[in-house]
């Protein structure tokens, strides 16, 4: 019960603290915060985990759910219509939308694979994934607008200064590779989410266990290399210089296992230095398999790079890898769903599928939770015509790999998919779900903070067991 | 005095939940006295009052104290301690060559009267109040007055100003000491919340900044984790879920503004030349007015109706007929009315706009609009609070029972003393909970902040959890000490120097941190007592990222001692993007202290954000110390690191004294004299790297000054430069 609090009694003593943001050796001199995390390679679940790794395909702006995976003929009855005083009026984002037009969904329907699972035209590649996926269509967050929701769907509140769940999973399982971060952030377009760094950051946790967001290039993590490149035989020299004056330091102060941990930081870094633009050279890469990405396609090659990098990345021992799709907000479809979605819909279908697709032929999935959504969904009701607003209060997540059982639909929302009404998903089920397949029980990971006993789920979460292969 | 409080108990029993017995308080929940102090055996080694606590414990496991540290280790510690910057080496051999007996005392008054303590001490006090200076949230709007506070807390340190009216003032200054404009800049601590001004569910936004502002003044003055009691009756400490809102009732009329802090003076001056410039501009004003004034009143309505009828119902309710929490919630929704009316002059047709332009360039031939220097601050609603309601669940929309200010039984309780000075329209009761805090017989403001005090000069705390003196913090070390020095504290006029004084020139702190494994007593200790927690030795500690930043500087030679003012703009990483700010034109202004750098919550500066910097949403009351990678990589490869190496080593250009250069460059870096081996191990790498860029291709002399580069931005990743002894 206690395994995650445990107290750091001679807090000078755990030389090899793993946490992973890039880091690891983590001599975390804790009272407030006692903490113990695990040793590379250490698992310390509570039980057995279906999965190793998360991809995390995050829709950056909120996905139109009745356009994709929830169709609602009776949005298409009642399009044009106000909302039907039957419902009760929601305090909308953009404020107005409670009072404008339903909109129906100008998509087509399909039941795709065995299961028969509905997915939309817009996403031909990923529905032929059907009987992988299982989708969620009634889950429901706190927050109105991006940022907190954002927040939340990365910390579990809509208020700032909580750590996200990749840094939960890090500071509970450690990292299983040394050369790179073990919680890595990418994203297809090069704006941040809202919110920006702050959500794969650590809030109160320490920042040993923060995401490293890698972007595009040869040197994908900032101060990987110096501005003006060096030889590596100057550069080894200069090393070499700083760690024979602190072996010396030490050996003086011999006890003290903070300065032996910074000694070894250095020749981690030093390895990162190379392991990290090996990581993501794509050139490595067949022509076939780039191709099942799109990343030999324009349209497609923004995100197809990204799932494809996710892949190698978890392969090479990361463990939680979280994609920014469309990032800066570019799903947020106020103005037109059909132009927007339909973009956004092409440059992401293919590398979606193609990732499921690849970890499945490599033996992959199984032990890959890989997670498709947004903050949250879209409004029935119209905005500005032919937009949608925010809707927090009902929408789809996919959940694929890793322990989830496939060709599965759970929860339903009402019948214009306004609300989520039966086998309701909220934020913190979802993120007890997500523990729950990596082996860690989201009640027991806990973390001593300003006198609460903290965890990822605040104080909610359930494990969805409908979806689990194994329950 | 108990006759009082149970005399009150009437009145308050109607409001108060439960009270705790009075033989159920914690002891810390009790005024601290001043207790005896101890005698000691060995009764040459203590300085002062303090080292005889500190001695007696050890005495009594049969532990002794280390030796003193030598005059070197003795300087650099005091430095960063104090001032948070490194000895120079002018600074190193004047002290070294002094020999009078009380030379390490005027050292320390030295260091306290220098402008750098309260730079260094004001950063302490920041991470507690969870400075920045944007809102957070989506748009991490910057505070361009926000530096304000910053300042003032730098300054106030740097005066002495007694923590008494510190904390008056940052509470209350503008209910206090109306007519000081520091008083009011002070009072912006009530405005330091993440914030997003456009938001659409405005009575919940207003419950969310009530909540962060409650817990966070719980935990920076009275070191209590209050929060914990916003959802459920406190589940160890004797705090109830009513209580909490007791407490967050003091803060519920706050109407956050920013308002001219200015002295009478000033403000004759402004009058008249304000009055000037109206009458100047009154006809171009008047035009713009016709011009823009019907556009904007749509720009107005049309943005209210994004809010639900409560909130439009507030702002339409006249003035003289709204409730204070319509007051506040109208006030709110004001600001993104007028956000959407300063739109207007953009999206004018082509030719009004232009004809606008005109008006503006015809004012702006005027001179400017006079101002008088403004302070973000607050002030109430006005004399009447709104109703303060506990919440079930601590979720706004489940109100309960109504709630009176009020303070928690279990640390006293008391009736909230709302008197305010002549002609200050407000409620009081923000100057009453500073008054409560702030009577000498409370039983946690002393002890918490010499505690905090403690913390930053020897490293930990006495008790361990600054942020949670309750029931399951960490109990203190040395529990008569910690009521020794608040008493003394409390005694001296909360007097800041006097206590630090105390600190640093006892024998305590003087001790060496180094273990001596043949030293019997040593060995023994480390079994005994192995994290130090009774003081037999200094702790060695890392300095935290901005005082490295500032070391680099200083070292280099570029720091821009500059105090105060709008915040600087160091370089950020290219590939930062667009989220990057604009560094400051001019390099020196990239330079200064950094505490002095812009604090962003969406972008902070990844050098501190790296070294541990809080997280800017959080109190932070002791920052963690982490060893990682991306550490490594940036003190290897940053151009904050690399580009102060590089300036360094030009300094000793000149010399072709290599051996001398490796010398100096030690001494600055790790502020002591650097042995034979070192210097040997210097000079070999200096010659060795020499000979791999000539075979790259470097000149001879060229070769020689990138060997020297890379040797003092070696020395800048060293061990014992990051660590204090």
């Amino acid at each position: 019960m206690q395994a995650h609090r445990e107290i750091a009694y001679s807090r000078r003593d755990f030389l090899t603290r793993a946490g992973a943001g890039l880091g690891w050796l983590a001599l975390a001199a804790l009272h407030e915060e006692q903490l113990q995390a695990a040793a590379p390679g250490q698992l310390r679940t509570h039980h057995e985990p279906t999965a190793r790794s998360v991809i995390w395909l995050f829709m950056d702006g909120g996905p139109s759910h009745i356009d994709l995976f929830d169709p609602k003929p009776e949005l298409t009855r009642l399009h044009g219509q106000p909302l039907p005083a039957s419902f009760p009026r929601p305090v909308t984002a953009m404020g107005r939308t409670a009072h404008t037009p339903l909109l129906a969904s100008k998509r087509k329907f399909a039941r795709h694979g065995q299961s028969g699972q509905w997915i939309s035209d817009w996403l031909p590649e990923i529905a032929t994934c059907a009987d992988d996926l299982a989708i969620l269509k009634a889950c429901h967050a706190d927050g109105l607008n991006h940022v907190g929701s954002v927040c939340q769907m990365n910390t579990g509140s809509i208020l700032g200064g909580r750590p996200c769940l990749g840094a939960w999973t890090t500071y509970g399982l450690g990292t299983v590779t040394r050369e790179l971060p073990g919680f890595v952030v990418l994203t297809d377009y090069p704006e941040d989410p809202p919110g920006g760094g702050r959500n794969w950051g650590t809030g109160f946790m320490p920042s040993t266990f923060q995401g490293t967001r890698f972007r595009a290039g040869k040197t994908p993590i900032l101060y990987l290399q110096p501005d003006e490149p060096t030889t590596t035989a100057i550069q080894r020299n200069k090393l070499d210089l700083v760690q024979a004056l602190n072996r010396r330091h030490q050996s003086q102060r011999s006890e003290d296992s903070d300065l032996e941990a910074r000694i070894a930081s250095y020749e981690l870094a030093y390895r990162m230095q190379s392991a990290a633009p090996e990581a993501v050279d794509l050139a490595r890469e067949s022509l076939a398999t780039r191709r099942l990405y799109g990343v030999e396609d324009k349209e497609t090659e923004r995100m197809g790079r990204a799932c494809l990098l996710a892949r190698r990345l978890v392969e090479r021992g990361v463990r939680f890898v979280q994609i920014y799709c469309g990032s800066g907000s570019k799903w947020d479809a106020h103005a037109n769903v059909e132009t927007n979605h339909g973009r956004y819909c092409r440059e992401s279908d293919r590398p979606i599928a193609g990732l499921l697709k690849d970890l499945k032929a490599r033996g992959m999935l199984d032990s890959t939770l890989v997670i498709w959504g947004g903050e949250f969904g879209r409004t029935p009701m119209s905005e500005s015509g032919l937009g949608r607003d925010h809707n927090p209060w009902g929408f789809t997540t996919w959940l694929a790999g890793g322990g989830i059982k496939g060709g599965v639909s759970h929860g339903s929302t009402d019948d214009l998919g306004l609300y989520a009404i039966d086998g309701r998903v909220h934020v913190h089920d979802l993120h007890a779900t997500i523990l729950h397949c990596l082996g860690l029980d989201h009640r027991r990971l806990t973390l001593m903070h300003a006198g609460r006993e903290e965890r990822a789920t605040i104080n909610g979460g359930k494990v969805i067991r409908e979806v689990l292969r194994r329950v | 005095m108990r006759h009082w409080v149970l005399a009150l108990a009437v009145i308050a029993t109607a409001t108060m939940a439960t009270a705790a017995e009075p033989t159920e308080r914690p002891r810390l929940f009790q005024p601290p006295v001043r207790p005896v102090v101890p005698s000691v055996k060995q009764g040459h080694w203590p300085r002062n009052p303090l080292d005889r606590f500190v001695l007696a414990r050890l005495e009594a496991v049969g532990l002794s104290p280390s030796p003193e540290a030598d005059r070197w280790r003795l300087l650099r510690r005091a430095h960063f301690v104090v001032t948070g910057l490194p000895p120079t080496l002018s600074e190193q051999r004047a002290f070294l060559a002094d020999n009078r007996p009380d030379v390490y005392e005027r050292l320390i008054d030295r260091l306290l009267a220098s402008p750098h303590f309260g730079e260094r001490w004001a950063q302490h006090w920041l991470d507690l109040v969870r400075y920045a200076e944007s809102d957070g949230f989506n748009q991490d709007a910057l505070r361009p007055l926000a530096y304000r506070y910053r300042d003032w807390v730098i300054a106030a340190l740097n005066a002495n100003l007694g923590y008494d009216r510190f904390v008056q003032w940052q509470l209350a200054g503008d209910e206090l000491a109306a007519d000081e404009p520091d008083a009011l800049i002070a009072a912006g601590f009530n405005r330091l919340w993440p914030d997003e001004y456009n938001a659409a569910n405005l009575e919940q936004r207003r419950q969310e900044i009530l909540d962060d502002l409650t817990d966070t003044a719980g935990l920076a003055f009275l070191g209590l984790t209050v929060g914990c009691a916003r959802c459920h009756d406190h589940k160890y400490d004797p705090i109830s879920q009513k209580e909490y809102f007791a407490l967050q009732s003091f803060f519920a009329p706050i109407q956050p503004r920013d308002l001219p802090a200015a002295r009478s003076a000033e403000w004759a001056v402004y009058r008249q030349r304000h009055q000037q410039w109206e009458q100047a501009s009154r006809d171009i004003r008047a035009e713009i007015d016709r011009l823009i004034g019907e556009r904007q009143k749509t720009a107005r309505d049309y943005t209210l109706t994004r809010f639900n009828d409560d909130i439009q119902k507030a702002v339409r309710t006249p003035p003289e007929k709204r409730t204070p929490l319509q007051w506040q919630i109208a006030l709110m929704a004001q600001k993104q009315l007028d956000r959407a009316a300063a739109e207007v002059p953009n999206k004018l047709p082509a030719a009004e706009k232009k004809r606008y332009q005109q008006l503006q360039e015809q004012l702006a031939r005027l001179g400017p609009e006079p101002t008088l220097p403004m302070a973000m601050t607050v002030n109430d609603i006005g004399p009447d609070a709104p109703p303060t309601r506990r919440l079930i669940g601590g979720d706004w929309r489940k109100p309960a029972g109504l709630v009176q200010p009020g303070f928690p039984e279990a640390l006293g309780g008391g009736q909230p003393d709302t008197r305010l000075p002549a002609g200050v329209i407000s409620t009081g009761r923000r100057a009453a909970l500073a008054r409560w805090l702030t009577k000498s017989d409370h039983p946690l403001t002393a002890r918490v902040f010499v505690n905090r005090v403690w913390q930053h000069t020897f490293g930990v705390g006495l008790v361990a959890t600054p942020n949670d003196f309750g029931v399951q913090g960490t109990p203190p070390s040395h529990p008569e000490l910690l009521d020794w020095l608040a008493c003394e504290f409390v005694a001296s006029g909360w007097d800041i120097k006097h206590l630090l004084r105390l600190l640093l020139t006892s024998a305590t702190f003087r001790q060496d941190s180094r273990v001596d494994p043949n030293n019997d007593g040593h060995s023994k200790a480390l079994l005994a007592d192995r994290e130090n927690t009774l003081l037999w030795r200094a702790n060695r500690r890392r300095l935290e990222g901005e005082v490295i930043r500032d070391s680099l500087l200083a070292l280099s030679g570029e720091l821009n001692t500059r105090m105060y003012g709008p915040s600087a703009r160091p370089e950020l990483p290219a590939a930062l993007g667009k989220a990057a700010w604009a560094a400051d034109p001019r390099p020196e202004d990239r330079q200064r202290r950094s505490v002095y750098v812009l604090v962003k919550r969406n972008l902070r500066y990844p050098f501190f954000e790296a070294f541990d910097q809080p997280d800017l949403h959080n109190s932070c009351g002791r920052r963690l110390c982490t060893t990682t990678a991306p550490q490594a990589l940036l003190l290897f490869n940053s151009d904050l690191s690399l580009g102060r190496g590089r300036v360094w080593a030009e300094s000793f250009a000149e010399s072709s004294d290599s051996r001398a250069t490796v010398r100096l460059a030690m001494q600055a870096a790790w502020g002591r004299p650097a042995s034979a081996d070192e210097i040997a191990l210097g000079e070999r790498f200096l010659e060795r790297q020499a000979v791999l860029y000539r075979n790259q291709g470097s000149t001879a002399e060229q070769s020689r000054q990138q060997a020297l580069v890379d040797f003092c931005h070696a020395l800048l990743n060293t061990n014992e430069f990051l660590y204090i002894d």
